[in-house]
Parts: structure tokens; sequence; C-alpha cells
């Protein structure tokens, strides 16, 4: 280990972040290397390590005899002071290089509030902030996940990203990098040749015009680079590369066991849901092919707990034949398999009884809003009914603790929509204490949790204003108040950090300056509210000469030109249009199982989807 | 049925992974290794691994003490081989044997801390240590509330020795370690660096034994 690091170690909380050497984590012999890429999570080890995305694409990566992928997280603040004070450049886990050597830097955008911490990350790095200034070949700046589905804010620090599925498009990437690098081109050269990837969008290449109002005018490309790019998808999840182990970490992480996807995408389209818009067409992977993989990393890691992810597991098709084939050889291995993401109306007595036999664990159903007309506006097809017959069965099944998750601030909502929250919950209480056979001698505990609503791009939502602070402010102070039981307690997220988060969400390229300047007075962590500085925020915008209003509270007509219209996603916009107005008329569209409602992403898989 | 006790080598920037989460790691480790452990049978059972003393954060061991409750008939040899195969880079079980002696019998920690001679003269640091009067702060709890309390190190010092050569500053310590007392080498620096008004920092520090309150290596 390098000296200075060394030296430094003792003095910073959990130093084990910064150490690498995890087991299956990847060493090379950097001489037979060609490419080397610093794979970037721009937020603690602890989150980053928790991701999916980051163990397959690293694996992929890595799988290539060219390449040697790293991993690089945002060091927390005293390790940064101390890094900064001892010169020690920002390097990748797995060799202690520093990553401003490097070939490729990819960031993963997961949330928008990480934003400075990549600007923070290329600074540590030694690296010019700005895509402009970094003129060389290498590193080549890329960025990937959902917030480049309206990447604008932060174009201007990247020199490409990558939409939709990252698990071919990379693999291109890197193929065309390689050659350019042989050939001795130059930046200029390797973009524009990216920019013919499908899927790869390269910022620069696009010129944005304002109207006088502050809306876009238009985004006009230059250079070859297509009109619309559209995001990539991998047509079979069952061929598709899959890790066959995942880096174990030394300390505790977020979400540490093995993770499985089960598929991609989502049936039921309610209305706020970007990751169900973002994601479609849905792909399902076979039991067979994810049992065989579940066997091969609990192998590989050690690992006791297996996770089956997706955005709503129980519509998973053949659910119950994979539970079969897991717990034919979990339960004598001391492994239990959890099933997050279910869904109150379709979660039956016999999987409740399949989900028994691996460890009880809380029950946690997202209502979203209290009143069943609100839930028609957010097409959250979900009744009370259904609801309080799932939390009897879990009640029945000797379950004490259910937790609900709500949102305040959704479109079309009144105080009346604010006191059902409290109201459906008090149900849930009440169905405990009716119900015959709950757990004896023990007293029923209800959680509420409400989030603030966020409008994000690709969603039907994506014109509707955000409610205010002060909206915010007063909804949570009526829920408060309108609480009908002392059996339930509410805790709610912060207003400020989601007000910032819709600003960026639907932002345009302007807020790059913002972004900058919150930065360069000492924006890190924004998502962490020991770190979060909202008076700066603010003052930032003022300086730059910004009204956040205009991003987040402002409601947008279908016929303006919207950042990112240039990016096609799938879903056409005339779905969401359509979706937007029924939305105004509370009317529901069934599930894609019922009837497809012709979102139009199934063109993106030649037509097909698991439904 | 029985009990085995494996003595590990943790070294390099293993010294950085804690208490808390060698346990895990080991607990990950043997089922790698498919290592047959006896689990508790409690509502949530979990296979018995003891560390029987804690190292602190950023000191090597040579051989530390972790015992094990083997089920069926694999031997001592086997179970570490089987475990040197699936372990991280840094940490090694070098020997595997039942246990001797009871887990209370630790008294005493033997280290090695290697000193930068630019910073402190061996002839100053005996100078320092013989003199007496040294003493460090240790975070303690008094009911429920955190506290800091000063340790009189002076006190639990009894045995140390010091080697000069090549230009290296070698410090060979004997300090209380086990359920009751405990002082670690870092903390001694402390106290030295208080008590001379001036920064000694360990370039390594290295546990390589523990002892019984007979002085005899704990088995």
């Amino acid at each position: 280990m390098d000296k200075k690091l060394e030296r430094i170690l003792p003095r910073v909380q959990k130093p084990a972040r910064y150490i690498g050497g995890e087991l299956n984590s990847v060493v090379k012999d950097k001489e037979k290397i060609g490419l080397r890429y610093a794979f970037c999570f721009p937020d603690s080890y602890e989150i980053g390590m928790s991701h999916l995305g980051i163990k397959i694409l690293y694996a992929i990566a890595n799988s290539r005899e060219d390449t040697w992928c790293e991993r690089v997280f945002a060091p927390w603040p005293d390790m940064e002071e101390q890094m900064r004070q001892n010169g020690i450049l920002l390097y990748g886990l797995e060799s202690g290089d520093p990553i401003r050597d490097f070939d490729m830097i990819g960031f993963t955008l997961q949330y928008e509030l990480c934003y400075t911490n990549v600007l923070n990350m290329l600074d540590l790095a030694g690296l010019p902030v700005f895509a402009k200034d970094r003129t060389a070949l290498s590193p080549i700046v890329m960025g990937g996940g959902p917030c480049v589905c309206n990447p604008e804010p932060i174009a201007p620090f990247f020199d490409l990203f990558s939409l939709g599925d990252g698990e071919e498009v990379n693999n291109e990437l890197m193929d065309l990098y390689l050659e350019h690098k042989k050939r001795g081109s130059d930046k200029q050269a390797f973009l524009a040749d990216a920019a013919k990837i499908p899927g790869v969008y390269v910022p620069s290449l696009y010129n944005v015009s304002y109207h006088a109002d502050g809306t876009v005018g238009a985004v006009t490309p230059a250079g070859g680079a297509p009109e619309t790019v559209t995001k990539r998808v991998v047509r079979d999840l069952d061929k598709v590369a899959y890790p066959e182990s995942f880096v174990v970490p030394f300390i505790d992480v977020v979400h540490d066991r093995v993770t499985h996807e089960i598929f991609r995408g989502c049936i039921r389209g309610c209305r706020f849901c970007q990751a169900c818009f973002l994601n479609r067409p849905i792909r399902e992977k076979s039991p067979e092919t994810i049992n065989e993989q579940c066997k091969v990393l609990c192998r590989n890691t050690g690992y006791d707990e297996i996770s089956l992810c997706s955005l709503s597991s129980s519509d998973y098709s053949r659910i119950e034949e994979l539970l079969n084939l897991l717990l034919d050889w979990t339960p004598q291995e001391k492994i239990n398999v959890a099933l997050p993401s279910l869904r109150v109306d379709n979660f039956s007595d016999e999987l409740l009884q399949k989900l028994k036999k691996v460890r009880r664990s809380g029950l946690t159903f997202a209502p979203e809003a209290g009143t069943q007309r609100l839930r028609d506006v957010i097409n959250k097809n979900v009744t009370e009914e259904e609801m309080l017959k799932t939390a009897n069965i879990a009640f029945s099944g000797g379950y004490c603790a259910v937790k609900l998750y709500f949102m305040l601030g959704l479109p079309t909502e009144t105080d009346e929509d604010v006191e059902g929250i409290g109201l459906l919950a008090k149900k849930v209480v009440d169905a405990f204490y009716t119900n015959p056979d709950r757990p004896a001698g023990r007293g029923v505990q209800v959680s509420i949790s409400a989030s603030s609503f966020v409008p994000k791009p690709f969603t039907p939502f994506q014109w509707e204003p955000q409610a205010t602070a002060e909206e915010l402010q007063e909804k949570q102070q009526h829920l408060k108040e309108t609480l009908p039981s002392r059996k339930i307690s509410v805790s709610f997220h912060d207003i400020e950090t989601s007000c910032l988060e819709g600003v960026f969400a639907r932002g345009d390229r302007r807020l790059a300056d913002v972004i900058y300047r919150a930065w360069k007075q000492g924006c890190t962590f924004d998502s962490w509210g020991d770190f979060f500085k909202y008076d700066v925020w603010m003052r930032c915008f003022a300086d730059a000469g910004l009204d956040p209003a205009f991003y987040a509270n402002r409601r947008r007509a279908f016929s303006e030109v919207l950042p990112w219209d240039h990016l096609n996603y799938g879903v056409s916009r005339r779905y969401l249009e359509r979706e937007a107005q029924k939305a105004m008329r509370a009317e529901t569209t069934p599930n894609c199982k019922q009837g497809c409602a012709g979102c139009g992403a199934n063109k993106l898989n030649g037509g097909h989807c698991d439904v | 049925m029985y009990d085995l006790r494996l003595w590990l080598s943790k070294k390099g920037s293993l010294k950085y992974v804690s208490h808390l989460d060698m346990f895990r790691l080991m607990q990950r480790a043997v089922r790698r290794a498919g290592i047959p452990l006896w689990y508790t049978e409690g509502f949530n059972p979990h296979p018995y691994i003891s560390f029987l003393l804690a190292l602190s954060l950023g000191i090597e061991g040579e051989g530390e003490p972790v015992d094990l409750r083997i089920v069926g008939e694999m031997t001592p040899e086997e179970v570490r081989e089987r475990l040197n195969a699936v372990l991280p880079r840094g940490l090694s079980v070098v020997a595997a044997a039942p246990p001797q002696d009871k887990p209370a019998a630790i008294a005493f920690g033997r280290y090695d801390v290697y000193l930068d001679p630019a910073q402190i003269s061996g002839a100053e640091l005996q100078d320092v240590l013989a003199g007496g009067g040294l003493t460090c702060q240790k975070s303690g709890k008094s009911g429920h509330k955190k506290i800091m309390k000063t340790v009189d190190v002076s006190a639990q010092l009894r045995e140390w020795q010091i080697e000069e050569k090549d230009g290296s500053l070698l410090l060979h310590v004997v300090l209380p370690a086990g359920s009751t007392v405990n002082l670690n080498p870092l903390q001694l620096l402390e106290a030295v660096s208080e008590k001379r008004g001036a920064p000694v920092y360990a370039c390594s520090a290295v546990r390589t034994a523990l002892l019984k309150a007979d002085g005899k290596e704990f088995r």
C-alpha cells in the first residue's frame, strides 16, 4: 500500500472503505491491459457496494482480457480532507493507481442529488470538471443509470452518456475506444464515432437554443449525430452475461447479500413511477437460469441470503415455480430467500406460506395515496379491500408490524386525500384487532412513511408542477394533526432535498452552472441530511440568475419542447400525454397483463414483451 | 463434534478490518470452504464462531485465536487447508488444533511496534517509558453515558525492550490484554506523544502472541 495512504488511514472513519482487496475483487497484470476502466459510484462505499448494476458491469468488463475495471466510491468528507492535505489523488480500489491515468471513467447516476459528488470525484482525481477542458483522448468520462434519461443539467461535465441497459453497449464503446487508441486519434474523432453507436448520447454534439421565456426552443444535432438517441435494451436476460461472483465487502454495507434481478420493467404503469417507464419492455429471466445463477453466487461468496429483486416481484409470471426451485436447496444450506416489492393484490396465501419458510421480516405496503380517487389518478390499482385482505392474511400468519408508504404532493391532492392516509392506516390497525387469528398477546404497529412526490421525465406526470416547499410543509403538518390512532407512527422525507431533486430531474443544460457553483462552495453528499446546504444552493441559483420554481413548480404545456425530448426510452410521448389526460379524469389504465395500453416500448424489442 | 482453535495471521491492509467485520468474514469463509459447523439452536440459528480477543483497528496479528465447533469428522488439517483456499489476501490460518487453555486465561499481548527513528531515538523512548507518569485518554461508559477516562499507562507497563538496527527502531512490549484490562500499543504511543509533547506514530504494529498470567504462551 502507498506510504502516504498508510499514514492517513488510521485517522479516518472506517478505513476498510479505502483498502480494496475484498474477496473476489479482480486484480490483473497492468502490463497486459489495453484499457483501464474506473467504475465510479458517486456516493459512499456502503451505498455503492449495494448496487447491483455495478456488480454486473464490473464482471462484464473484467471478463475481457484487454480490460481491467476497478471500483471507485466517493471518499467520505474526513477522507477527502486527508487526501487533499496529503496530495493523494483519487485511486481505483483494486490497483491503488490514480484514475486520472485511466482510459475510461464511468459514473452510474442513480439519483439527482449525487451530482456534486461527480464533480468532486473528478476534482479529487486531478481532472478538470468540465468536459471541454479535458482535451486528451483519455480519460473519457461517461455516465449511465436512470438519471441519464435527462442528463442535461450535468451534460457539460460528461463526454458521453449511455442510455438504457449497459451490458452490451459498454463492450461496443470499449472496442471502439481501443481502436481509436491504437490509431492515436483524438477525443473529437472518438466521440463522433461513439455517437453512431445506438444508445450513446454525446451532449457536446447537440446545440440547445432557448425561447425568451426560458423554455427550450430546439435541440439540434451536429457532426452526423442522430436527431434522437434511443436507449439500449437487452433482449434476452437468459443469455446476457451475469456475474458468477460478487465482490464481498469487509464492512457492513446496505445490501450485503446475493441480489438477483428476476425481470426488467414493470406491467403496472403507476403514473408517478419513473422506473416503470424507463425499464420497459418487460423481459423475464427463466426460473432455471435464476436458480442456477443463485447457486453459483452463493457458493462463490458465502452469502447466506438471496434477495430476488425487480420492480414488483409478485408480477413475475413463474414466481411459484422459482420459489420451489430455490426452496429445494436453500433451507438445508441455511440460506434465506427474501422477496421484496410484493404487490398487495396478488399476494396469495400460498405465497405467504412459502415465504414463512424463510426468515420473517416486516411487511411493507405501498398504497402511495390515501383515497381511492387519488390512487386512481396515479393509477396505483390497489383497493382498500385488497389491502386489508392482505393485511389480514399477514396478521393470521404472525406478522404484527406493517409499514405503509405514501407520497404527499401528488397531482390533484386535496386535504381529504391527506386525511385519508391516517384513516387507511387506522383501518389496518382495526383489522389487526378484529382478526381472531392474530398473534396472541401482541400489539400492532403501523408506521407510515410519507415522501414528497417529485415529477420525473418519461412519466405521465412530466408536465405537472411539483408542490412547493410551503405546500409540502402544510401537508405534512395536516397529516400529523389528523392521525387517528396512537398505534400509528409517521415519518417524513426531508422537503428541501425533494425540492432540489425536482429541479434537476426536469432541468436543462443551464443548471450546470448552478451545480458547479454549489460544488465550488463546498456542497457534496447532498443526499445526506448532515451535509445538505439548502441555503447555499438557493444562493447559487440566484447567482446564476436561474429560478428553481421555473423548473420544479411550473405546469408545462404538451406543446413545450422538453429538455429530454431528443432522447427516446421506448414509451411514446403520445402515450404519456394520453395517460396524463386520463389521470386528470381519475381514470385508470389496466396493467399490461390485462391488456396492452400501447406504450410503444415493445418496438425496442422487436415488438415483443414478456407479459 | 469437536472444538477447534484456529490461529489466524492478519496482515497488510486487513488490519483495517474491524473485529465485528472479521466475524462476518469468517462466517462466509467457512460457508465457501464447506466446513460443517455446529449451528446454535435459538430462534435465529448461526454458526458457532468465536474470536477470543479483539485486535484493535490498525494492528496486525500473527496468531489470533478463533474457536469453531466442527460437526463430523473433518480433520484440523483439512479445515486449515480448505479455509486458506478461500480467505482473502492478507488473512490465513497458520495453525489449527484443539484448544488447550480457556479463553479467560488470556492476560497479556506481546507486540512488535516499528517506529520512525527520525521521530524519536531509542534512548529517548527508553527514558520516556522508564520515567513513569504516562497517561492516555480512553473512551468508556458511566452508566449509559459515554465519557473519556484517563488511564494510567505506566502502571500497566512492565516489560519492554528496544532494538535499533539498520536505521530502524523496534519496540517489543507486553501489555495487558483480555476481558478485564486492555491496552494497545497505539494507546501507549499516544501516552508517549503526550508526555514528550511531540507525536510518535507507529509505522506498523503487530501482535505476535498472547500470554497467560504466568507469562507462558496461551494455546
